[in-house]
């Protein structure tokens, strides 16, 4: 099977001949082709470079274009600060939507030439270049990441309590541009999608239930309607909102190390498929191929068959190459 | 007379206006500021800190209490200064150089704030030498520094190596957390402390803080 092969069977529910192999690579793939995590960020040339690199080399089925979540807030008009070597930032003191009145007058970014371009970009680019080889994933800012993004975090988690309506007109928002872009991203090859919306494990089950989950299930209606799977990941501790997060309709979960995969197997039930969810960084980055080898095990028991194995979050910079291959050596063993 | 069990009932619901008003009721009665504190605001945080750690209370939650703490300590602070009253410790917080993500960083801040200590937030993206330049300027007790990515960690170290050059690294302690950040690592850079969540950072600061003063007796 190839990856994509592998990945869609994996979804579909029917046989697969190996575990489908997902982890997240950022900052771990631009230093595999010697990138400065700037370039790989701005130029979707360098980033589709690193990721068949990397795909290859570890033999992962996917290639993802995740890169920041600044991609969209920089369109948008926000302050961005830039490194030469690590992940652009938003600069939340000096937020977009400090002013909230400020809503009223924003308008949906063109995609015309931003950095919401350069990743549509680095999707058709993949999508050209590894064929019908691996999944090509595109990636989206979920509603409650988005609006933290523009409205700046710590301000946003009072929001909730202070204002309501605000909230709402801004997840409304922030769900209408990202459906816009994933649509553009699964024009131009994308064949998964896939959603980051760290935030949402921030703000408790309650306004989870009541906000973040609700536009997160209409934004996956939205893209599976255009006839793309989507993975949710929501970075942090999701112990307490399991079960809403199995009840998006995401094709694929993508736990943090921090949610036990047993947990959300209970919380979610048999067909939900699983992904995780090792600790990048004690258990994979500090790790030794044997501890590495034997940690995928027990997530892979632990979550049972509907099961795709990566770590919990991004596969730290400075992860020795041979925990990753043991992933790799791992997944291939299993099916 | 103020009512002040209201005043730790409005520090835990996060209503910073009803927090504000006892204090208020309390001063004009001629109420002893630390006995507001000590007996109704920071068990009220700690309470609060106490609901976060075992998940009945999460981010929105914890930082609507510590926006009552703060309205409730604002009206006590100049009668504080007046009376020499000295605070738990003075802790320097910040996210290192290079790290903007700040919302740990303003957790911990909240709860060593509702625990009684005094706390210089230099914010986020805070090279060493500020670091350096603010424990001098304040002489702050400890100072705190909190990284969410892996790339900005090596920062808490460069920071360590410059109170090292400074002559200053006896004269406090250094915690250190964040995502990625674990006691290993704490262990290899020299910190003095390490804690993986907020509430234990506010306990392990009163530890150091406990060690500090049986030094000097």
């Amino acid at each position: 099977m190839t990856g994509r092969e592998r990945i869609e069977a994996r979804i579909q529910g029917r046989p697969v001949d190996s575990l489908p192999l997902m982890p997240i690579t950022m900052m771990f793939a631009a230093d595999s082709i010697g990138v400065p995590y700037r370039e790989y960020a701005t130029d979707h040339r360098a980033l589709a470079a690193a990721q068949l690199e990397t795909a290859a080399k570890f033999d992962f089925d996917y290639v993802s274009v995740i890169s920041d979540p600044a991609r969209e807030a920089s369109d948008l008009g926000a302050k961005i600060q830039w490194f030469d070597n690590q992940p652009p930032a938003i600069v939340e003191s000096e937020a977009l939507l400090s002013d909230k009145s400020s809503l009223a007058r924003l308008r949906l970014p063109d995609m015309g030439g931003g950095r919401m371009l350069d990743r549509i970009e680095g999707v058709r680019l993949l999508a050209r270049q590894t064929g019908a080889s691996r999944i090509v994933e595109g990636w989206v800012e979920g509603p409650c990441a988005m609006a933290a993004d523009l409205r700046g975090l710590n301000t946003l988690m009072l929001d909730l309590y202070d204002d309501e309506g605000f909230i709402i007109d801004l997840f409304e928002f922030a769900m209408a541009m990202e459906i816009e872009f994933a649509r553009a991203q699964a024009r131009a090859g994308a064949t998964l999608i896939g959603i980051g919306d760290a935030a949402a494990s921030l703000i408790g089950p309650r306004f989870y239930e009541r906000f973040a989950q609700p536009y997160e299930q209409k934004m996956i209606r939205a893209i599976r309607g255009m006839g793309v799977p989507v993975r949710l990941h929501i970075c942090g501790n999701t112990r307490k909102i399991l079960a809403g997060m199995g009840k998006t309709g995401a094709d694929i979960i993508d736990l943090d190390f921090l949610a036990p995969l047993g947990e959300g197997r209970a919380a979610m039930g048999e067909s939900q498929i699983l992904l995780g969810n090792m600790d990048p960084v004690r258990a994979l980055r500090d790790g030794t191929p044997e501890s590495v080898f034997q940690r995928l095990e027990e997530c892979y028991t632990e979550a049972g068959p509907r099961y795709i194995a990566g770590a919990g979050c991004e596969v730290p910079r400075g992860t020795p190459h041979e925990n990753v291959m043991a992933m790799t050596r791992f997944a291939r063993g299993r099916n | 007379m103020a009512d002040l069990a209201q005043l730790r009932d409005a520090i835990i619901n996060g209503n910073a206006k009803a927090a504000a008003a006892v204090v208020d009721a309390a001063i004009a009665e001629g109420a002893e500021p630390m006995a507001l504190i000590h007996g109704y605001m920071i068990p009220a945080m700690d309470e609060v800190g106490r609901r976060f750690e075992c998940e009945e209370y999460f981010v929105p939650e914890l930082l609507l209490s510590a926006r009552a703490m703060k309205a409730a300590l604002a009206p006590l602070r100049p009668l504080l200064t007046s009376s020499g009253v000295p605070p738990a410790g003075k802790v320097l917080i910040g996210t290192v150089k290079g790290d903007l993500h700040d919302i740990g960083k303003n957790l911990v801040s909240s709860l060593l704030e509702g625990g009684g200590f005094e706390v210089v937030d230099l914010g986020s993206d805070v090279s060493p030498r500020k670091f350096v330049e603010a424990a001098q300027s304040t002489g702050a007790d400890i100072i705190a520094l909190s990284a969410l990515l892996t790339v900005t960690m090596p920062s808490m170290k460069y920071t360590i190596e410059a109170l090292k050059e400074v002559g200053l690294r006896d004269k406090v302690k250094v915690i250190i957390g964040g995502a990625p950040v674990t006691q290993q690592y704490a262990d290899q850079i020299g910190a003095d402390g390490y804690s993986e969540n907020a509430t234990l950072a506010v306990a392990l600061a009163r530890r150091l803080m406990s060690g500090a003063r049986q030094a000097t007796a």
